[in-house]
């Protein structure tokens, strides 16, 4: 619901790491979106098209990779991930006793600049 | 040339919310953030808290709200200091909203500050205030779906207050599921039920909320 004021953050961020390495535009963006992170991709997306126009992002191609929730079962000691944004039960054994490990990722990962 | 940056998006906010928690801990106070959807109760539940702490510990009320100063005017009938934040269509409060209001509450006369957010189940969640402890509050009418539809706030709330039970005979709400699926959500979590209408188990919620205020 938010997705425009993180657009407006991850270009802030974007434009102020350009800066600082010297560079004066940005092609790319890649972001990691945790599927529990309440963010919506296409509206992230759509967000950021409207307000790169102008920056020196204003040519990029924002990225989004969705990273499911999953975690570490401590009853069958195994990894897992789940289509839900959350989890339960250990989907493989059922068990209760688990980290959870991914899936509130929103990060910037990388950025390609000239 | 590639770029590694490896920085979450909400860094800024988080660090000012550092800073906001930093301040009231200086000041003495502790804090509380209170979330839900809209109409399940907020400023009910604050109104009914206040009234239990009066004479005993010194409350402060930061309102925030898409538009309007209703829930404000409730809270300032009652004799404390209140700050209304209109987001103007915002979601959710952020850390810099807190921020930039700081100066004008009386941080040195205050032992608890009570932020009550805006009513919106999903946004808040996500931005920290500088708040100690977050708290949900669910109308049971609400239904008792709501712990897997919106399970971010149930898992980063340290209690879940259930309010208008005095609606209990009128439902076909499912109180079990929702204690299960909350608490296989949140393990930690701490659930009370209210009724801010009658009063039922508001006592219960004070008497714990008083032993994190100094």
């Amino acid at each position: 619901m938010h997705e425009v004021s993180i657009a407006q953050g991850l270009l802030e961020i974007a434009i102020d790491n350009c800066k600082k390495q010297g560079y004066t535009r940005i092609d790319s963006i890649k972001v990691k979106v945790g599927k529990a992170s309440g963010i919506v991709p296409d509206s992230l997306q759509f967000a950021f098209e409207a307000l790169k126009t102008g920056t020196m992002a204003d040519k990029s191609v924002l990225t989004i990779e969705e990273i499911p929730v999953g975690g570490f079962c401590k009853e069958c000691d195994k990894k897992f991930s789940v289509d839900e944004a959350y989890v339960i039960s250990c989907p493989l054994c059922g068990g209760t006793s688990f980290n959870v490990e991914t899936g509130r990722e929103l990060n910037i990962d990388e950025m390609e600049v000239n | 040339m590639k770029v590694k940056v490896v920085t979450n998006i909400l860094e800024a906010n988080d660090r000012i919310a550092a800073e906001n928690k930093k301040i009231f801990h200086e000041a003495g106070i502790y804090v509380i953030n209170i979330m839900s959807g809209p109409g399940a109760g907020k400023t009910s539940l604050l109104e009914k808290t206040i009234a239990e702490f009066a004479g005993k510990t010194k409350i402060g009320v930061i309102e925030g709200d898409i538009a309007g100063s209703d829930d404000a005017e409730r809270i300032e009938k009652l004799g404390i200091p209140v700050i209304q934040i209109n987001t103007g269509g915002g979601c959710h409060l952020d850390a810099n909203m807190i921020r930039e209001l700081l100066d004008d509450l009386p941080l040195k006369d205050l032992d608890l500050l009570i932020i009550e957010n805006v009513g919106n189940l999903v946004c808040p969640a996500e931005f920290k205030l500088g708040e100690d402890m977050n708290v949900m509050l669910l109308s049971i009418a609400e239904g008792h779906d709501k712990p897997l539809k919106y399970p971010l706030m149930f898992q980063e709330s340290s209690a879940l207050i259930l309010n208008k039970i005095d609606l209990l005979p009128y439902t076909n709400v499912d109180m079990e599921k929702i204690r299960k699926d909350s608490l296989s959500l949140n393990p930690k979590l701490k659930i009370f039920e209210v009724s801010c209408r009658t009063g039922a188990g508001i006592g219960e919620w004070t008497n714990w909320l008083q032993s994190f205020v100094k």
